[in-house]
């Protein structure tokens, strides 16, 4: 299978913080990666590194055959071709729902409003919440506003989805259903970098789990061996930890 | 005695309303040069780039940390040392672009910089690139702080524009000048230019008010 996403020995420091440590990964097209780990391990900036959100100071990051940390590299075409969905949501406030998800699609791809309204309702409608179309965000609850955020980052058709704690900020009563919608997406081939700690979420969907400590890989492995079998004690630790939570 | 003065006044009513019009003048070029300039010097303060923020930071801090007849006096008399003679109208207009753009810039960089940091990187993140991500998602969001006190400044650029008087625009604060040299009834020709100034300025108090009001629903 083609790397759609790969790190060569990636650095990055948050002043004297060495946040990102060696990194070196390869993500396959298509692959549901689980991205987990303490807090302040790196897992949310190693994905923000994707799309550049973060800068790197060394190494290599190569997303869809662009460099992406290369001056000449068009972010924004890179940008369109993935979408993120935040812990925060972060859904424009001024702006219905309709129109949060036709921003992109109008704007950086120059979709004719009609269109754009078509393809807008129908990630609405995958997230189940097409009645909600005329809502401003402040009028959603947290995990409406989550899958609403969703909808917003498929309104692009991008080929790489990435999730950073994306149920973290939700009450846990509405977790599920932002789980649902995104086990509904693994059909769709897309390929998803999900940074959580939803276990059952890993277990159910992801082809692996990838376990960060202090900046570095630590270990991955498939759900079940990962879960059940860990081969480094921090891990073990790890896991007993968000177990008996 | 007064009464008298009070005709000559009247009789003279229409040279004040020359003065009226040419604050006005003054007033609605400079509030729309203002306004573009410092919205973008506001954008640019509030930028990534290091170099520019610190060159429109001293701009700004040196515009705000000198009186305005002080910057009056530098266009009109002392640039001329250095080769640009400007007339008295042009000159004052200069002035104030150069004053009330400073004041609008910092009031735009405020509204800019209470925008959550993740409006930008949603927007970001979905392709829009700089300037798009202004005009669609920070912008219109940063309207909301910067209206209020962008009106309320707009107050005091139309009364700033009195100080231009001291070069020689024939302006409304001019035309008290002239005038009481020849009605010597100060307070009577003075409160005459007030309430003409206050004409102009009271709308834009209730609209200023107006807008707090509103936009902290």
């Amino acid at each position: 299978m083609e790397n759609i996403i790969e790190f060569k020995n990636v650095n990055k420091w948050f002043g004297k913080l060495h946040v990102l440590n060696e990194i070196n990964l390869e993500i396959p097209k298509g692959e549901i990666l689980v991205i987990c780990g303490p807090s302040g391990s790196g897992k949310s900036t190693l994905i923000r590194c994707i799309n550049r959100l973060e800068d790197i100071q060394k190494g290599e990051i190569i997303v869809n055959n662009i460099p992406v940390h290369d001056k000449s590299a068009s972010l924004t075409r890179l940008r369109a071709e993935i979408g993120f969905v935040f812990q925060q949501f972060h859904l424009y406030p001024h702006m219905t729902v309709l129109q949060n998800i036709m921003l992109a699609p109008v704007q950086v791809k120059k979709m004719d409003k009609a269109k754009a309204e078509k393809i807008a309702m129908e990630k609405l409608d995958r997230v189940g919440l097409a009645e909600k179309s005329g809502a401003y965000p402040a009028q959603l609850s947290g995990g409406q506003q989550q899958r609403v955020a969703i909808a917003r980052g498929l309104a692009m058709s991008p080929e790489i989805m990435l999730f950073d704690e994306p149920t973290s900020a939700l009450d846990p009563e509405m977790i599920g259903e932002v789980l649902d919608v995104m086990v509904n997406l693994v059909s769709e081939g897309m390929t998803m970098c999900v940074v959580t700690h939803e276990m059952g979420f890993a277990k159910k969907v992801a082809h692996r789990v990838l376990f960060m400590d202090e900046g570095k890989i630590i270990e991955t492995g498939t759900p079940s061996d990962f879960f059940d079998h860990p081969k480094t004690d921090r891990a073990a630790s790890f896991i007993s930890m968000i177990l008996t939570h | 005695m007064t009464a008298f003065y009070f005709e000559r006044l009247v009789e003279i009513f229409p040279f004040f309303l020359k003065g009226l019009w040419m604050t006005s003048k003054i007033a609605f070029i400079s509030l729309v040069t203002c306004t573009l300039l410092g919205f973008v010097l506001g954008i640019f303060r509030s930028g990534k780039n290091m170099m520019l923020k610190r060159i429109i930071g001293v701009y700004v801090a040196f515009v705000r940390g000198t009186p305005f007849v002080v910057q009056v006096f530098i266009i009109f008399f002392i640039l001329p040392e250095w080769g640009l003679q400007l007339k008295a109208f042009p000159a004052a207009l200069l002035a104030m672009a150069i004053m009330g753009s400073a004041f609008i810039c910092e009031i735009v960089a405020g509204g800019i910089s209470s925008i959550p940091k993740g409006q930008w990187e949603a927007a970001a993140s979905s392709g829009l690139n700089l300037v798009q991500q202004l005009r669609w998602v920070i912008l219109p969001q940063a309207m909301k702080v910067i209206l209020p006190p962008l009106v309320g400044q707009f107050v005091l650029l139309i009364k700033d524009t009195s100080v231009v008087s001291v070069i020689g625009v024939m302006e409304l604060t001019r035309v008290g000048w002239v005038t009481v040299v020849r009605i010597p009834e100060g307070l009577m020709v003075f409160s005459l230019v007030g309430a003409l100034y206050f004409v102009i300025s009271y709308p834009l108090i209730l609209l200023s008010n107006y807008l707090e009001q509103k936009m902290a629903v």
